[in-house]
């Protein structure tokens, strides 16, 4: 069922009502201003022109570099070139750090400006719609951007809604007016809309729209789709206006000719575009912790500068006083200050040690990924033409480390389309198990002329019953699934097509229809049927709405024979509790419920009564009364209801049923291999959840299934364990030796009564004994405040050791609370995935939210990260995207660490010898390509193409996701090691060039400082190849490529920046000419250059071979080996199951 | 190809092609002990004769080294005081060459604790005058960029200023009264690019109508068009012993290439053994700073002057390989039996 406003809508407070339109008089709106910016005041009500767009021509280059400079990285950088213009402390040559951070900006801009242009072209071609607006006293054709706040406007069949408009009249009966929200929630089923009658009966040409003059007060414009209060103040009379007389922007006009509306919001006032662009911005936990390393990695360097500015500081009174050649450096200052212009120094040179193309390299990849994932065909869903989508592109690596998934049921599970099974009259059952009995016919239903032929139904005696006419309860019955809905009909090729927005209300609409009691048409005031061929018009006097508190409808009407009647349906739970006491069939009824959950059938409970015409009376003015208020409104109306909806007579019951969606218990199965905990989370029945729960293979008849009193149960034992050591984190021993195979099942009831949350009074019926057993001492406050967060603490611990978990009953807030509490105790990553509106708050909670685009709208997927088609994705989008996007960030950020250090540090151990003078090592254009040329595209394609297993493998042996779980590929330790690796290389490249150049002696003199930096720059940037060449465990093509561009590269871009005719240029900037040819041609550097790569690569390689050689091996290796070897003399090792196939230890 | 679906609009189907699909031909190259191994052995081998080859050609180098600051004591004094600057200070000192030195040999200077790579140092010097292009362009050249009557000093900056500038000459002694004069080359003791291109003398008639209008750096005797009397074509910005400084060296302590020994007379082959000794023209203070000077004088091979360093750690590493190798291997046999049986 699908609950339109999501819950936390109500609990809002009211807005006040200060939004005054006034018909067709734009000069009124004009004089209203608001406050924009300090003094300045713009227009109070905007005009329908939307701007969607953030720059144009002038302000693209400041507002563009304002926004990037909001970066962290980039204000540091941007720091440290300003710091390089003084020239007493510039250590690096001022293109080192411009040209990449230049580079960056540029590449981040244009991104922008596509994007941007992009929405210009959309926003001139929205504003530039054709629209008629009434100027004067007629219509004229204009543009949407003219539409104006109080106009009138004129819309015709399958027009776009330009603004939010008021509905005043239209050309079909009542002023009807059918509307289509597929751009607004993704629901395609047609809605109506009416208009006032009185604006419906007045307004009928133009010159009276014209002389229109009413005045609309309502809310400040909001976010809130679905709610509008308001009234209509015209000819001294008030009228009450809701959203059912909204057409709002971006709904489209169907099946009406002609509708005219008033405008009360428009642009960016408009409900649509409210919502746009309030994306929370989740963030992974690689993420997070990236973050955090390059903080470590700046205090390291503030750090590092300091003692070599200290160090600096000693010995430059030696030099002012000894060493002539350089005293005149220091001839008229302090070694303080000096010390302080080194430490400013240090920091501008060992910036590089940040690494600042990671970001955006990181943020590549992502999007990379991200495509990936849409282009996926096993994800694409042809029969709704739908491919995967990733809407969120920064979680992908997330996707690898899921632990926990709370999985709605209706429609995630299972598919969502209903048919009508069996139903209960009056204490009997019809309708058979079709397995059970084959060869039972189905029934023929060709008597009714308007059967549809789509319903399946094997029990004779139910259509026997229904033709005879003879038991009231049965008439009543149906009569009630034909006219207690709020399905609308359509005719198409002189058939009746019915538009639902809900399945199960189409199910029993359907169901009726077949059996003789035919929903023909409605207007607002009647619907009309056909009840065994008679045609009977009911007159409707409310519709006492769905909503998920409410969990019932009810319609109240007025029969043909004037007769006033109730007609309700809801859930079971809410329909028992208003039935009129001592009412008959209850138990019978009861029991057959009981039945059809436990056949996984979804029920409803059907109950009417006779009103008698005095309550009505009196009820009706309560009722009217409620529905002008402006506020609280939707409180009121409930009181109302409940007031209407009470000593009811029980008519039956009826079980739709929901077939599981293809693949569901095999995704389960292998999700639960791959050590994914799976909760289901429903607002079904205890029954119906528990046997989905056993039919998608998530329960399984060797588990013990703990229910209400098992739970206080074990909770109570906890409880006593843990008396003694307050505050230990473990779980009691009691609860331990229990963890072999067991299942929680939990309602929402019990959760109520289990977690009050903080702030509600909710006494907890255990706790007083508890307490006083406790004997503390305590503030009571403080204790219940203790107790609450113990009990949550106690409840998750034990449901975390369950094998399953099913809570049903649940309200969407429930859900929400549920996954809150998982991740606040577990500290988990844990993925939500769901259909319906009920399912947002979880999925906005979740780590990861999922969406099926399916049945019930898209409001879910609209709030998800990822949408897919079928739960069964699930699979391939966790086990296979998400364990390659984790691998591949984790090796793109331990490698990009690696490599920054590597070759970096290498400035720190120079200081050593160059009087700790900040004297830069390498040449400044190496530092300016190296991380945008020389060693960026091996680890993107790394980042981009890693696969440690192919798709089919990750699938076939899920127990490798625990990996990504466990945070083992990049987490501290990681860092520290790629840490001490990179250390490690730079003191080898370093030292092995320091002693080959030290005191040696050759022609041409080898050892002078070009040819040094030469050949550790060479040695660094071969070492940081050959690394990644060992880390790439899937060459492709492209890796080859990237692998060798960067070699390439240095050899092109090395001979660029040192030829002679640049040095010619500019003597200054080009300061390195032809050292690399000059110094790589002597042998004796190549020789330096080799052994450092070589001493550098030999342990990494041994280290890997021998991880490689004691590690349980891979299964994926192993098979593939071993159908390598399936000649004869190894047929051994085909055993059915290669070793190792265990999952790794934990 | 993009189908349409029923609707006409077009299929959102995405595209079946190898990248999108991730499914792009791969080799995942394992890194498993058959195949590393035999790379670690061949590494390891090849490093260990390339070592032994390196400590060979190195050990076949013949070099002496003579640190004349302790030698020359009264003149190291005598320089400490900057008010001895234009003091001529001569200093001779016999050796004996024990073994004959054959083929090309090269004498260098080796400069201990003097810090060329100092950062302020290193950038004080400007690569556009020394192009020859303008004299007065001194940027960069703090403090040395003008004289005090305010012309520019050419060549500008510290590194010039202070150049190495004393002359060495090497006698030989073939008996104990008469030396001869080891012919001495100071051509190709710089690299080929070096003096054909980053330096130019500015173009002019003569050398010191060049340099007219500028300013010798504090530190020298003679201006820059005066360094070499004997030979005019070696002055100037293309002096060669000022081009050798001008390259600046990596560490505290280095050695530069100062001559060439010309290989005529009886120098033909070489050094003979003997008794030789030095006149050194002692200008350049070191002392202050307790840095010390000293000439070398060494042959060359393919593989450098004679530095250990570098063969050692060829045949270390390539030892440390072929130990790794051997205890990798042995863990994978051991592994391998142990998983044999476990399968048996």
């Amino acid at each position: 069922m699908s609950a339109q406003d999501s819950i936390g809508d109500e609990n809002e407070k009211e807005p006040d009502f200060t939004w005054e339109v006034k018909a067709n008089d734009r000069d009124y709106h004009r004089q209203f201003k608001k406050k924009a910016f300090l003094c300045w005041k713009g227009r109070k009500y905007s005009d329908n022109a939307i701007r969607t767009a953030k720059y144009n021509i002038l302000t693209f280059l400041p507002l563009n570099l304002y926004e990037q400079f909001h970066r962290m990285a980039n204000l540091y950088f941007l720091f440290v070139i300003l710091l390089q213009t003084i020239p007493e402390i510039a250590t690096l040559p001022w293109f080192a750090l411009l040209l990449p951070l230049a580079c960056l900006l540029t590449i981040r801009g244009v991104r922008d400006l596509v994007d941007d242009i992009a929405r210009h072209r959309s926003d001139q071609t929205i504003n530039g719609r054709p629209c008629e607006i009434l100027l004067g006293k007629s219509f004229c054709k204009k543009r949407w951007r003219d539409i104006q706040v109080g106009d009138v406007v004129c819309l015709h069949k399958d027009d776009f809604v330009p603004a939010d408009l008021l509905l005043l009249a239209s050309s079909e009966p009542c002023s009807l007016c059918y509307v289509e929200t597929a751009d607004i929630d993704g629901e395609t089923n047609l809605k109506f809309r009416q208009a006032l009658s009185v604006t419906h009966k007045e307004l009928v040409n133009t010159d009276k729209m014209a002389a229109f003059d009413g005045i609309v007060v309502c809310e400040e414009p909001s976010s809130r789709m679905h709610k509008f209060v308001g009234t209509l103040e015209w000819k001294g009379e008030k009228y009450s206006l809701d959203s059912e007389k909204m057409l709002l922007r971006g709904c489209r006009i169907r099946n009406t000719d002609i509708c005219y509306g008033l405008v009360i919001y428009a642009g960016f006032d408009s409900k649509i575009m409210k919502n746009c662009g309030k994306i929370k911005l989740k963030r992974t936990k690689l993420d997070q912790l990236m973050n955090k390393l390059v903080i470590i990695i700046f205090v390291m360097l503030v750090v590092v500068s300091f003692c070599l500015a200290v160090a600096f500081g000693f010995l430059v009174v030696d030099l002012q006083r000894k060493h002539s050649y350089l005293a005149a450096f220091h001839s008229s200052s302090s070694p303080a200050r000096e010390a302080f212009l080194t430490f400013w120094s240090f920091m501008i040179l060992l910036s590089i040690i940040v690494p600042m193309s990671l970001y955006i390299t990181f943020e590549f990849i992502y999007l990379v990924n991200s495509c990936f994932i849409n282009w996926d065909l096993e994800m694409y869903y042809s029969p709704l033409d739908m491919p995967a989508k990733a809407r969120s592109t920064s979680l992908n690596d997330q996707l690898g480390q899921i632990e926990y998934i709370f999985s709605d049921k209706t429609g995630t599970l299972t598919q969502n389309i209903m048919t009508f099974k069996k139903c209960c009259i009056s204490g009997l059952t019809y309708g058979s198990d079709e397995n059970s009995d084959e060869s039972l016919q189905a029934v023929s239903l060709s008597w009714n002329k308007y059967a549809d032929g789509k319903l399946v139904f094997y029990d004779p005696k139910l259509l026997i019953a229904i033709r005879e006419d003879e038991d009231k309860v049965v008439r009543e019955f149906w009569r009630l699934l034909a006219l207690c809905h709020t399905v609308m009909v359509e005719e198409k090729d002189g058939q009746l097509v019915y538009q639902a927005a809900s399945p199960d209300e189409e199910a029993l609409v359907t169901a009726a229809r077949n059996f003789g009691y035919v929903f023909l048409s409605r207007t607002q005031d009647t619907i009309t049927t056909s009840e065994l061929g008679v045609e009977r018009t009911y007159q409707v006097l409310a519709m006492l709405d769905f909503n998920s508190v409410r969990k019932r409808m009810s319609v109240l009407l007025r029969d043909p024979e004037g007769t006033v009647r109730l007609y309700s349906k809801g859930a079971d739970t809410v329909i028992f509790e208003r039935l009129r006491p001592g009412c008959p069939n209850e138990h019978a009824t009861e029991k057959a419920l009981d039945t059809f959950a436990e056949e996984t059938l979804r029920t409803l409970c059907l109950a009417s009564k006779e009103v008698e015409e005095e309550f009505y009376q009196e009820w009706s003015q309560k009722y009217h009364k409620a529905s002008v208020l402006l506020q609280n409104r939707a409180q009121a109306l409930d009181a109302v209801y409940e007031d209407m909806e009470k000593d009811l007579n029980l008519l039956g019951a009826t079980a739709i049923e929901d077939k599981l969606q293809d693949g569901v218990p095999d995704t389960i199965h292998l999700l639960k291999k791959g050590n994914i905990k799976v909760w289901v989370l429903t607002g079904d029945k205890q029954e119906t959840a528990v046997n989905i729960g056993f039919a998608c293979r998530l329960l399984s008849d060797d588990m013990e299934i703990l229910e209400e009193k098992e739970i206080y149960g074990v909770l109570e034992a906890y409880w006593e364990s843990n008396n003694n050591v307050r505050g230990v984190r473990d779980s009691g021993p009691k609860l331990q030796q229990q963890q072999s195979k067991m299942a929680l099942v939990v309602t929402g009831d019990f959760l109520d009564k289990l977690l009050p949350r903080a702030g509600e009074a909710q006494s907890w019926t255990k706790k007083h004994s508890l307490l006083t057993r406790m004997g503390w001492h305590y503030r009571s406050q403080q204790i219940q405040e203790d107790l609450a967060s113990w009990r949550e603490r106690a409840f998750v611990d034990l449901a975390s050791k369950c094998q399953a978990v099913i809570c049903c009953r649940v309200t969407p807030k429930q859900k929400a609370l549920i996954v809150q509490l998982v991740k606040k105790y577990q500290q988990v990553t844990t993925l939500a995935i769901g259909d319906g509106a009920n399912d947002v708050n979880m999925i906005k909670t979740a780590d990861i939210g999922v969406g099926i685009s399916g049945q019930e709208g898209m409001q879910a997927v609209q709030c998800s990260d990822y949408a897919l088609a079928q739960f069964a994705y699930l699979q391939r989008l966790l086990l296979v995207h998400g364990r390659w996007s984790y691998l591949r960030i984790s090796k793109f950020l331990r490698y990009f660490f690696y490599k920054t250090f590597a070759s970096m540090m290498v400035q720190i151990w120079f200081a050593f010898y160059s009087g700790f003078t900040a004297q830069p090592l390498y040449e400044g254009w190496f530092l300016a390509f190296y991380n945008i040329f020389y060693t960026a595209y091996p680890v993107l394609s790394m980042g981009l193409l890693e696969q440690d297993m192919s798709a089919k493998k990750c699938l076939e042996f899920p127990e490798f996701y625990s990996v990504g779980q466990k945070n083992q590929l990049f987490n501290y330790r990681v860092f520290f090691v790629a840490l001490a690796h990179g250390t490690a290389v730079s003191l080898v490249n370093f030292y092995v060039a320091l002693w080959a150049f030290d005191d040696t002696a050759g022609p041409g003199g080898i050892c002078d400082y070009q040819s040094f930096a030469v050949t550790v720059a060479t040695s660094a940037m071969l070492t940081v190849i050959a690394e990644i060449a060992m880390d790439i465990k899937f060459w492709t093509i492209l890796s080859i490529l990237a692998v060798s561009s960067s070699v390439v590269l240095y050899s092109f871009l090395s001979f660029l920046t040192q030829n002679f005719f640049i040095f010619r240029l500019a003597p200054t900037i080009f300061q390195f000419p032809h050292a690399n040819q000059n110094a790589l041609t002597e042998p004796y550097v190549l020789l330096v250059v080799l052994l450092a790569v070589v001493v550098n690569t030999m342990p990494s390689m041994a280290i890997r071979l021998l991880c490689h050689i004691t590690a349980e091996p891979k299964p994926g290796v192993e098979i593939s080996l071993s159908r390598h070897k399936s000649g004869s003399q190894h047929r051994r090792t085909q055993s059915p199951l290669p070793e190792g196939l265990d999952p790794p230890p934990l | 190809m993009k189908r349409n679906n029923c609707q006409g609009l077009p299929s959102r189907m995405p595209d079946n092609t190898a990248f999108q699909q991730q499914q792009l031909p791969a080799c995942r190259p394992s890194l498993t002990a058959r195949a590393v191994l035999p790379g670690f052995f061949a590494t390891g081998v090849s490093f260990l004769g390339m070592g032994i080859l390196l400590i060979l050609s190195a050990k076949s180098v013949k070099e002496i080294e003579i640190t004349y600051t302790d030698l020359c004591s009264n003149c190291s004094k005598l320089r400490e005081n900057a008010s001895n600057f234009y003091k001529e200070c001569t200093c001779s000192i016999p050796f004996f060459i024990p073994e004959k030195m054959p083929g090309n040999v090269y004498m260098y200077y080796k400069l201990h604790n003097f810090y060329q790579n100092y950062r302020r140092y290193i950038i004080s010097r400007n690569n556009r005058q020394l192009l020859g292009e303008d004299n007065t362009d001194v940027e960069n050249c703090a403090p040395f960029q003008r004289a005090s009557n305010d012309r520019p000093i050419a060549p500008c900056g510290a590194i010039a200023n202070s150049m190495f500038n004393d002359t060495i000459l090497l006698s030989y002694y073939p008996n104990s009264s008469t030396g001869i004069n080891v012919p001495l080359l100071s051509s190709e003791i710089t690299w080929w690019t070096d003096k054909h291109v980053k330096f130019q003398n500015p173009k002019s008639s003569n050398l010191s109508s060049a340099f007219a209008g500028t300013a010798k750096p504090p530190y020298w005797r003679k201006p820059v068009y005066q360094l070499d009397q004997e030979n005019p074509e070696n002055n100037g910005f293309l002096n060669n012993d000022f081009i050798v400084w001008m390259r600046v060296a990596a560490l505290p302590t280095f050695k530069k290439l100062y001559r060439r020994i010309h290989r005529i007379q009886q120098f033909a082959d070489g050094l003979p053994a003997g008794n030789y000794s030095l006149d050194i023209s002692y200008n350049f203070p070191v002392t202050v700073f307790k840095g010390e000077k000293g000439v070398v004088l060494s042959t060359a091979t393919w593989s450098g002057g004679k530095n250990f360093f570098l063969g050692v750690a060829y045949t270390a590493t390539g030892a440390m390989t072929w130990l790794a190798a051997f205890s990798l291997m042995a863990v994978h046999l051991k592994l391998k039996k142990k998983k044999a049986s476990f399968q048996c």
